[in-house]
């Protein structure tokens, strides 16, 4: 008498599991858009997807450390526009110089991360120095860093660097090229830190109580620094990639970069309260933002119906969201956004 | 102790961070008797505000002028512009160069400066009324469209009865250059060369690589794409990276606008058949020379032409060093 009990409870599981939602939503847009054109089910618009997926995931999954520990990271576009063209800046410098490509492309790389230790950095202390809400404190960071962007370039792009960073960006191991490759092979670590090391579970506890936390021995302020510094150099890698897809730093790439990472760690089912998440579900919403893009434009659909999709999307995962954790009385967490962790 | 550690390193932080976001309305000081001519431009980020202020400085050096030079650094917008040009009016310039990012929006500003003695220049874009101001000098964006198109068909082979597929990437639905430069492209095409069609469009919101990913998109979905008008440098420097990585550069014809120096020497390389060139430097000197006229009294002031169009230029392999290099932007 009890199989038929147990067989809807486990289906209602499955469904209450947002990266299965996530599976499903995905699946069901690579059909349709299959359906409206053959062309998307192919190794070439895959090849677009995850090159659009690869920066985009790298920001995301700082987004969430950043989030799941109770704070937001509003900096993470427009650290993507000043590391890119300061490492621009350096690597014309060194080609000009005659250094060797693959040298000047690694020192341009680290470039790169020590421009996202040094906003991370700063974000850090605002935070746990100055105990400037996170929300404003990368805020400030976010409107500096868009700025001296501009500032050092003039607004325009910066190339004549090493001759080989577009043949990198060039999918060849099947869909993915060997940056994205590396890109996968980094979310991989990050997805085994958050899910089995010390790291990932201090993380969470702040997220969900950071005073229980302290009170057990976490050095918050420490912990919190490393995620924000985290994120800022996934951001910075994020800046180094869109230099290799485009061989030009330029100070708009990035734009709008925090609203993507936000949406996927969303849209993945994490909750902008802090302290619970999955990692998968951020990887996967990330995928599904840059299939919509690729999917949208091969079946003839105005490119901005974008933001539309991408919308409701968000607004269905959160409803999801407030629903599970409120049971629908509807009290939801995101009130509580704006006042995290100033205590 | 610890708290006032705490508090040393919060201020370090925030003076970090305040030094970051400096951008500060700094006014150059000027001899009182020399002309100060004031600039209020659209956006600082834009390599074409940059390469008109290069004019500027140019022939203000040329004029013994003082250049005030102002505008918000990255948003295009009345909203930002309007403020700005009440200070740098406050500062009494002689003349003014209004490059208005509204024609209703600055006209209050354009004739207040007026009523108080000040001559003013619109450049590229103008305000309602121009009937008080000293001259409007703009470069043709319609012109430059139909100029791309040319640049295509001649690129393609273009022949009658045949048909040929071109997509054009944008910045913004909105932007008037975007909107000037996409009629006249649409324009021509209609009546010289039916056979090509317009088959998709997108936005890049200025950021090349949202360009980028347009283009490839586009590569996989026409097979038999015939050529791209990238609209501006963003969407030139997405087309220009994704025909490169795909192998295609030279075999999908490209046409650009602007002439950044990222994007001139592949005209060389063969990955853009052509870059439809500006010139705000010519724009610049032409208002300031204007000005000086005016200011001066001299016999230059009653020869000011009203309007001036400054036609926009093809830049192709067939261009010579020379003239690329005259109209090749100035750029950090």
């Amino acid at each position: 008498m009890s199989s038929p009990v147990v067989a809807p409870s486990r289906i209602k599981s499955l469904f209450g599991n947002q990266q299965f939602i996530l599976l499903l939503v995905l699946f069901a847009m690579v059909a349709f858009f299959t359906w409206r054109n053959p062309v998307f089910f192919s190794n070439a618009v895959f090849g677009n997807i995850l090159a659009d997926w690869s920066p985009v995931v790298l920001i995301a999954v700082g987004e969430f450390f950043v989030i799941v520990s109770g704070g937001i990271d509003l900096s993470v576009g427009s650290t993507i526009a000043i590391s890119g063209v300061v490492s621009a800046f350096s690597m014309r410098a060194l080609t000009a110089n005659h250094v060797g490509q693959n040298m000047t492309l690694f020192l341009g790389l680290l470039t790169c991360v020590g421009i996202g230790i040094l906003v991370g950095s700063i974000n850090a202390l605002l935070i746990t120095k100055a105990r400037i809400v996170p929300f404003i404190a990368t805020l400030t960071t976010m409107g500096a860093g868009a700025g001296m962007a501009i500032v050092l370039t003039g607004g325009s792009q910066i190339g004549d660097g090493p001759a080989k960073a577009i043949s990198l960006s060039v999918p060849d191991f099947g869909p993915l090229s060997r940056p994205g490759i590396v890109i996968v092979f980094i979310v991989a670590i990050l997805w085994v830190i958050m899910g089995k090391n010390r790291f990932g579970r201090y993380t969470y506890a702040i997220g969900s109580n950071s005073f229980a936390a302290r009170a057990a021995g976490i050095n918050v302020n420490r912990h919190l620094a490393k995620v924000y510094i985290l994120s800022s150099v996934l951001a910075g890698l994020a800046g180094f990639y869109y230099y290799l897809l485009l061989s030009v730093g330029a100070p708009t790439s990035g734009q709008g970069g925090e609203l993507q990472a936000i949406a996927a760690v969303v849209i993945g089912g994490t909750a902008l309260a802090g302290g619970t998440g999955k990692l998968s579900g951020t990887v996967l919403g990330a995928l599904i933002l840059t299939t919509v893009t690729s999917g949208l434009i091969m079946i003839n659909v105005a490119a901005n119906w974008k933001q539309v999709v991408v919308a409701i999307l968000i607004a269905v995962a959160v409803l999801i969201q407030e629903f599970r954790s409120t049971g629908g009385t509807g009290s939801g967490p995101i009130r509580r956004l704006l006042t995290r962790n100033s205590k | 102790m610890a708290s006032k550690r705490n508090r040393a390193a919060s201020v370090l932080a925030v003076a970090a961070a305040a030094s970051l976001a400096v951008v500060g309305l700094a006014t150059p000081s000027h001899a009182a008797n020399k002309i100060t001519i004031a600039f209020v431009m659209g956006a600082e980020s834009d390599p074409f505000f940059q390469a008109m202020k290069v004019g500027a400085d140019a022939e203000a050096k040329a004029k013994g002028v003082t250049i005030v030079w102002q505008g918000d650094p990255a948003v295009y917008s009345p909203a930002t512009q309007l403020p700005i040009a009440n200070k740098v009016l406050a500062l009494k310039p002689q003349g003014l160069v209004l490059i208005p990012t509204d024609p209703v929006a600055l006209q209050t500003i354009n004739d207040k400066a007026i009523a108080a003695g000040i001559p003013v220049v619109n450049v590229d874009t103008h305000v309602k009324d121009l009937s008080k101001t000293t001259s409007f000098i703009t470069g043709d964006n319609a012109d430059g469209g139909a100029k791309a198109a040319d640049a295509i068909a001649t690129a393609i082979g273009y022949k009658a009865g045949k048909t040929y597929k071109v997509v054009v990437g944008l910045s913004s639905a909105t932007a008037t250059t975007n909107v000037a430069r996409l009629d006249g492209f649409t324009a021509a095409v209609a009546k010289k060369y039916p056979g090509i069609k317009i088959v998709d469009k997108a936005y890049s919101q200025s950021v090349p690589a949202t360009a980028n990913t347009n283009v490839n998109n586009w590569l996989t979905k026409y097979p038999d794409l015939a050529g791209i008008f990238a609209i501006d440098g963003t969407n030139g420097a997405g087309a220009a990276a994704a025909l490169q990585a795909k192998g295609l550069a030279g075999k999908i014809a490209l046409v650009g606008y602007d002439a950044y120096p990222t994007v001139v020497p592949l005209i060389a390389s063969g990955v853009f058949t052509a870059l439809v060139a500006q010139n705000p430097a010519a724009e610049a000197k032409l208002a300031i020379d204007d000005l000086v006229a005016v200011i001066n009294k001299t016999a230059a002031a009653k020869s000011i032409q009203k309007n001036v169009v400054i036609p926009n230029v093809l830049l192709t392999k067939a261009t010579s060093a020379a003239d690329l290099a005259k109209y090749t932007y100035v750029a950090k």
